[in-house]
């Protein structure tokens, strides 16, 4: 027997929900024909074909396959020749080093019998085992510095400019949309632009990278801490200001508790980012790791990049793990 | 002192439905009142009218002859039904977020000895301990929660209060020592107290007089003598028919 609903219950999927999806769903077809992701499609097909014996060659496998084999063996060690090396004390090795002498043979004229002569020469090399990565972990340990302290600047000017750009906490919605529109100012000018004209204006060095990473990051802290201050519960905020508290009041005990998880998201977030652009932004000169790969690479020396690639992962995958043991901490 | 004018307030909910039809009264400096009714019959939404948390459709207050401002707000007392706790600050942040005291020392938790005093007096009036002090408030009983509140809605010696359902969560005695705290506490400051309840009884036992709303109207207002003690009534007819 069949009974009639007595109550009809909203419809989780309606005609204007359809008709969204499909209008998105155009949409993606139109502007993927345009960057051409059936031809990205093709040729990384192609390629897995190729990968697995299945098609005889691909274009995308063979030049990944001639750069990427390159890259090993990663460079460790380093090598130095030692009448090169300024004040060289053969008693006082660095660590793990040693002293390598080569003997090279040279054909010289002799001014007295007017003959080509060969004779041994021999050149001292200091070569020390790990003397590269330890250079590398030098240059990775000033990129992360630089991208400590552009996250540090960051905060200083991102939070004032949330605390004014955030709707519940703005002393005007004027002085809001100027705070909003100044952060995506900051944000809308990219790291690497910035640091161009930084370089100019204060010199190679971390200087200029610590201010481009700083004011960029500013820009899309200022508006994710203003957005997760608006996203704030608001009965802890109505009841204060029923009770006549300052704004700052209120943000301080009922807004900053509940979003400072996210707000440690965030900067942790950016932090990440900052140590990944800092390694970007070294290529125009502005400190770091980054200048390294760009030397290093526009020598053709791939080993060295190999190793600098590697380093940055395993930095990168280190912040990942303390960031994840912070945000459990702080939730 | 401070005495409170309604002056015919409306609220009409967007779809329509009327929370508040116009209800005028005159509240006494000092007075204990009482707000009964029925769930749904706008006992907080008048409160959070009185609030202004919700603006009216029409109507007005008054205090002491005028509309509130920023200084009057400072004098409200306010324990909203739902507690309004900052679920990740701990109790003493809680309590101490409207204390009269300087932004900075709020800012850093440096309270001063008189206000400390005064919540560790206020919170042990109403059953919790020292421990509770640091412990964040989502991690107390509901009940717990709510006396938190009323002790946040005490500490600044307000001349109003407005308390929405003060013992909602609380057990029969805890209820009602809570209740005769809080009428005490307004006793001594000689504030206005303004209280919903659902519970007749303790209206009668405590309030200086009675209010009874039913669908956002005032049906009974009086002393508590002359209340008969039911107010569901009304809206179960309703239902009834």
């Amino acid at each position: 027997m069949k009974t009639a609903l007595p109550w009809r219950f909203p419809a989780m999927l309606n005609a204007r929900t359809v008709a969204l999806l499909v209008a998105a769903f155009l949409l993606l077809c139109y502007t993927g024909q345009r960057v051409e992701i059936d031809r990205m499609l093709a040729l990384s097909g192609e390629a897995m074909l190729a990968t697995a014996g299945i098609t005889e060659r691909s274009q995308v496998a063979e030049g990944l396959g001639t750069t990427l084999i390159q890259l090993a063996p990663i460079q460790l060690s380093s090598r130095r020749e030692v009448s090169r090396i300024e004040d060289f004390d053969p008693e006082r090795l660095p660590l793990f080093a040693r002293i390598e002498t080569v003997e090279t043979p040279v054909t010289e004229l002799n001014p007295e019998t007017l003959r080509h002569e060969e004779r041994a020469v021999h050149t001292a090399w200091l070569v020390e085992p790990f003397g590269y990565a330890f250079h590398v972990a030098a240059k990775m340990l000033e990129t992360i510095e630089i991208a400590l302290w552009g996250t540090v600047i960051a905060v200083l000017i991102g939070l004032p400019l949330a605390l004014l750009g955030a709707s519940n906490v703005t002393p005007h919605p004027a002085i809001r949309s100027i705070a909003r529109a100044a952060s995506a100012f900051l944000r809308a000018v990219p790291e690497l632009i910035s640091a161009l004209f930084l370089v100019i204006a204060y010199g190679f060095g971390p200087i200029a990278g610590v201010l481009a990473l700083g004011l960029h990051a500013a820009g899309f802290l200022g508006k994710f801490y203003a957005d997760d201050i608006e996203d704030a519960d608001p009965l802890p905020q109505a009841a204060l200001a029923a009770m006549g508290a300052a704004r700052l009041t209120i943000w301080r005990c009922a807004i900053l508790p509940q979003a400072l998880p996210q707000h440690i998201a965030c900067t942790l977030y950016t932090f990440d980012r900052n140590v990944r652009m800092g390694a970007v932004i070294g290529l125009v000169g502005a400190g770091g790791i980054g200048q390294e790969l760009k030397g290093r690479f526009d020598m053709y020396e791939y080993g060295h990049v190999g190793t600098i690639l590697i380093a940055i992962f395993i930095v990168i995958l280190a912040l990942d793990l303390i960031a994840c043991r912070a945000r459990r901490a702080w939730r | 002192m401070i005495d409170v004018r309604i002056i015919d307030l409306s609220l009409r909910h967007p779809g329509g439905a009327e929370a508040l039809a116009n209800v005028s009264l005159d509240i006494p400096a000092g007075q204990f009142c009482a707000v009964l009714g029925a769930s749904g019959a706008g006992k907080s939404t008048l409160l959070r009218v009185l609030a202004e948390i919700t603006a009216p459709s029409t109507g007005s207050m008054l205090y002491c002859g005028a509309p509130s401002d920023t200084a009057l707000r400072r004098r409200i007392g306010l324990i909203p039904q739902d507690f309004a706790l900052c679920g990740r600050a701990s109790v003493a942040r809680n309590v101490m977020a409207v204390a009269d005291i300087a932004l900075w020392r709020s800012f850093i938790g440096l309270y001063p000895q008189s206000e400390r005093a005064r919540a560790a007096r206020l919170l042990a009036a109403l059953g919790l301990e020292e421990t509770h002090l640091a412990r964040r408030a989502d991690s107390l009983s509901g009940g717990q929660q709510q006396r938190v509140a009323i002790a946040r809605a005490l500490l600044h010696r307000p001349a109003i209060i407005l308390a929405d359902e003060p013992v909602s969560s609380l057990d029969p005695a805890t209820g009602e020592a809570t209740l005769a705290l809080l009428r005490n506490e307004a006793r001594d400051l000689g504030a206005t107290l303004i209280c919903s309840l659902h519970q007749p009884d303790l209206a009668r036992r405590f309030a200086d007089r009675i209010i009874l709303l039913d669908a956002g109207r005032i049906v009974f207002d009086g002393t508590p003598a002359k209340f008969d003690g039911d107010i569901t009534r009304p809206r179960l007819l309703a239902v009834g028919q």
